[in-house]
């Protein structure tokens, strides 16, 4: 059986090649997490780039990515399989109306089972295993985290009336989560763990290259420095790499080429995400580097 | 060109894991025997050519949580920073001086703002005190009423009295009083549905059951939703001499809670009494002696530590978990300090939430510089002052708040 990547390094080209700029220690552990059949529990800052790390990951192996949103009230049915009761009624109904005879068995099988996204995972077949997204597992109850041991257990899903589905290769599992919750010991323990951290001023001005070709450099200078200052006030919530790639474009759209004052308030919404981070924000400004007299006329 | 020799050539791995795994957990970062096993497996797939690859796939496989990370980063440091400055004289010279637990020389971790676990006393850390250092202490003697509303009169002199000038009459009546007084508690979601208007769902067989008084037309949708049940509490108090005062009110305290709340309810000293069964008595008093008689050392030493280690692997360990933990002390406490830390993370980790009762935490100019209270409070979510019934009964209403702000 072929690995999906020789070492780690080949992570982050193929990475690199769909276009999403990785570290040294998430290429580890994607590359870990695929060698050892392990999930992936990823936390970090919301908007450091959980989610589009596992998008970019189905991109670069070239396999679907199955996505699993989290929820409150999450149920099984929702995340494993649900019987397609409307098909198994007609089908009742029809070989009445035919006058046929139908066992118990026959509006058990396959064809009545609708797939979610656990199972789906599981079913899938391909050379490739998909990449599975289970996003936001700390929105998710912790009934619902028990119901995910077995299937991170075994890779198995098991129907009562059908049996057990394994897959026939572990999927490569990715849960996020952004901390509103503790996860419970039983779910990290089965879970390899990476904190993605805000990236480093020159991988963030690369990433910008990167995802805002139509800004020039000077400004994604500027901006990266302005995000990196911002994020060190006191905000509700400091601005992500997604908000600074919104922030770059919205400024690359009003074709801005030197970043000043009136720029930054008028495009400060796509940084602050509340009334008081925009209130903090701009009463920082003249220490943010952006100081009155360099108002354009 | 020749291929980079991966570090530690010639090191058995696996007890290369297990000892850097015990160091971890020597510096409270806990490391299962999963996350040592995976890193062995992990050193196999990645050949550790570069201390940065080393690092990584270290982290990775060996940390689990985010507040672990920098002390991660320390061991790491220590363990792998100094192997390499050895050789460099000058460095040598250093690692002399360095302290014991090999941190002296390395530059100090990056500072994590989140990590509320290396919190020491002069950065704040938690929030100690969560209620304004309410001016009680002051003046106590022209009673400033802060809870008026259904006070019975004949105790509402009594409520702000510190435990010590209490006699054995008042403090029998504020404990009835608390036991009504004990009504609004966090709550947690069971798996069980009951039907309730405005419920997320609709109860299928409730409403097909209506559906038959309306020609089994629907008319009525029946809504049903998640039973929410109190969460179970853990009290712990402290008997010992210190404690002698408040003692006998946090017993009031705790059968309050065992009647009201099914609450699980120890006391400590230098070993731990189970008092649940004890204290559910009808009869106060006859509970209180009998309590009294159990607890067999009391006054003596005190033992947190070793006491919280035993309930923990007790066959009452698992009470705690998913519950509200109250430990009643005033943190004088006779084992070492990094022993108390890592039994207080044990809990931390297994309970809803952990409250300390700290009965000097309501001096003015409080500020918990104890050893024992330091190593604590990084596990602790709300530290109260409970020096009087008044704040013994803020204490409910406290955990609710906190409850629905976490």
């Amino acid at each position: 059986m072929s690995e999906l990547f020789g070492d780690a390094d080949e992570v982050r080209q193929r990475l690199d090649a769909v276009g999403h700029l990785v570290d040294e220690g998430t290429a580890t552990a994607l590359y870990l997490a695929t060698v050892l059949d392990r999930p992936l529990l990823v936390e970090g800052e919301p908007g450091v780039g959980k989610t589009s790390l596992a998008k970019a990951l189905a991109q670069a192996l070239d396999t679907p990515l199955i996505r699993l949103q989290c929820y409150e009230g999450l149920t099984p049915g929702e995340a494993l399989y649900e019987w397609n009761h409307q098909r198994q009624l007609l089908a009742i109904r029809l070989t009445e109306a035919r006058g046929g005879r139908l066992a118990d068995a026959d509006v058990f099988t396959e064809e009545f089972l609708h797939d979610r996204p656990l199972l789906r995972a599981v079913r899938h077949t391909g050379p490739l295993p998909p990449v599975l997204l289970i996003d936001e597992i700390d929105r998710a109850d912790d009934e619902f985290e028990a119901l995910l041991f077995e299937f991170l257990g075994e890779w198995s899903i098991t129907v009562p009336e059908l049996g057990t589905f394994a897959a026939v290769r572990p999927p490569v599992v990715l849960l996020t989560s952004n901390r509103s919750r503790e996860l419970h010991d039983a779910l990290r323990r089965r879970c390899l763990y990476h904190w993605i951290d805000f990236p480093s001023p020159e991988r963030t001005a690369q990433i910008l290259h990167r995802s805002v070709p139509a800004a020039n450099e000077p400004l994604i200078a500027s901006a990266t420095q302005f995000i990196g200052s911002v994020r060190r006030l006191d905000l509700d919530k400091a601005p992500g790499m997604a908000e600074a790639i919104d922030w770059v474009s919205a400024l690359a759209a009003l074709r801005v080429a030197r970043l000043t004052r009136s720029d930054v308030v008028s495009t400060l919404s796509a940084v602050a995400k509340s009334p008081d981070d925009r209130m903090a924000i701009t009463g920082a400004l003249d220490e943010l580097g952006c100081p009155e007299q360099a108002r354009r006329p | 060109m020749t291929r980079p020799r991966p570090l530690l050539p010639a090191v058995d791995r696996a007890a290369f894991a297990v000892a850097f795994a015990t160091r971890l957990r020597q510096r409270g970062v806990a490391v299962g025997l999963t996350a040592a096993q995976d890193f062995v497996r992990a050193l196999v797939a990645v050949p550790p050519l570069s201390r940065t690859a080393l690092y990584w796939s270290a982290r990775v496989t060996l940390v689990r949580r985010r507040p672990d990370l920098a002390r991660f980063d320390e061991v790491f440091d220590a363990v792998f920073g100094e192997a390499l400055l050895s050789v460099d004289p000058n460095a040598r010279r250093n690692s002399g001086r360095s302290d014991p637990r090999g941190g002296g020389t390395r530059s100090p971790a990056p500072l994590d703002p989140y990590d509320v676990s290396g919190a020491s006393a002069d950065r704040g850390g938690l929030p100690w005190v969560t209620l304004p250092p309410v001016a009680d202490a002051e003046h106590r003697d022209d009673v400033t009423l802060s809870v008026p509303q259904r006070l019975p009169s004949d105790l509402a002199g009594a409520l702000d009295t510190p435990f010590e000038q209490l006699d054995a009459e008042q403090a029998q009546l504020l404990g009835r009083w608390l036991e009504r007084g004990l009504r609004e508690w966090p709550v947690r979601r069971s798996r069980r549905y009951a039907v309730r208007p405005g419920g997320p769902r609709v109860a299928i067989r409730e409403t097909a059951a209506r559906a038959r008084r309306t020609g089994w037309d629907p008319v009525h949708l029946v809504r049903t939703g998640p039973v929410h049940r109190p969460r179970r509490v853990v009290v712990l108090c402290d008997v010992s001499r210190s404690m002698q005062a408040q003692a006998m009110a946090y017993l009031h305290l705790m059968r309050a809670l065992a009647l009201t709340t099914h609450a699980e309810v120890f006391a400590f000293a230098t070993s731990l009494t189970r008092l649940t069964t004890t204290l559910g008595r009808r009869s106060a008093e006859s509970a209180l002696s009998e309590a009294t008689e159990r607890v067999a050392d009391r006054f003596g030493g005190t033992r947190i530590a070793h006491c919280l280690s035993t309930l923990l692997a007790s066959h009452h360990g698992g009470t705690v978990r998913g519950a509200v933990v109250l430990i009643g002390s005033d943190g004088w406490d006779g084992d070492p300090p990094e022993r108390l830390a890592a039994v207080m993370a044990r809990l931390r980790r297994r309970a809803h939430m952990v409250i300390w009762l700290n009965p000097r935490a309501a001096s003015p100019g409080f500020v918990p510089r104890t050893t024992t209270m330091t190593a604590a409070l990084p596990y602790v979510d709300v530290l109260l002052p409970a020096d009087s019934f008044a704040d013994l009964l803020r204490v409910p209403g406290e955990v609710a708040r906190y409850a629905r702000r976490g």
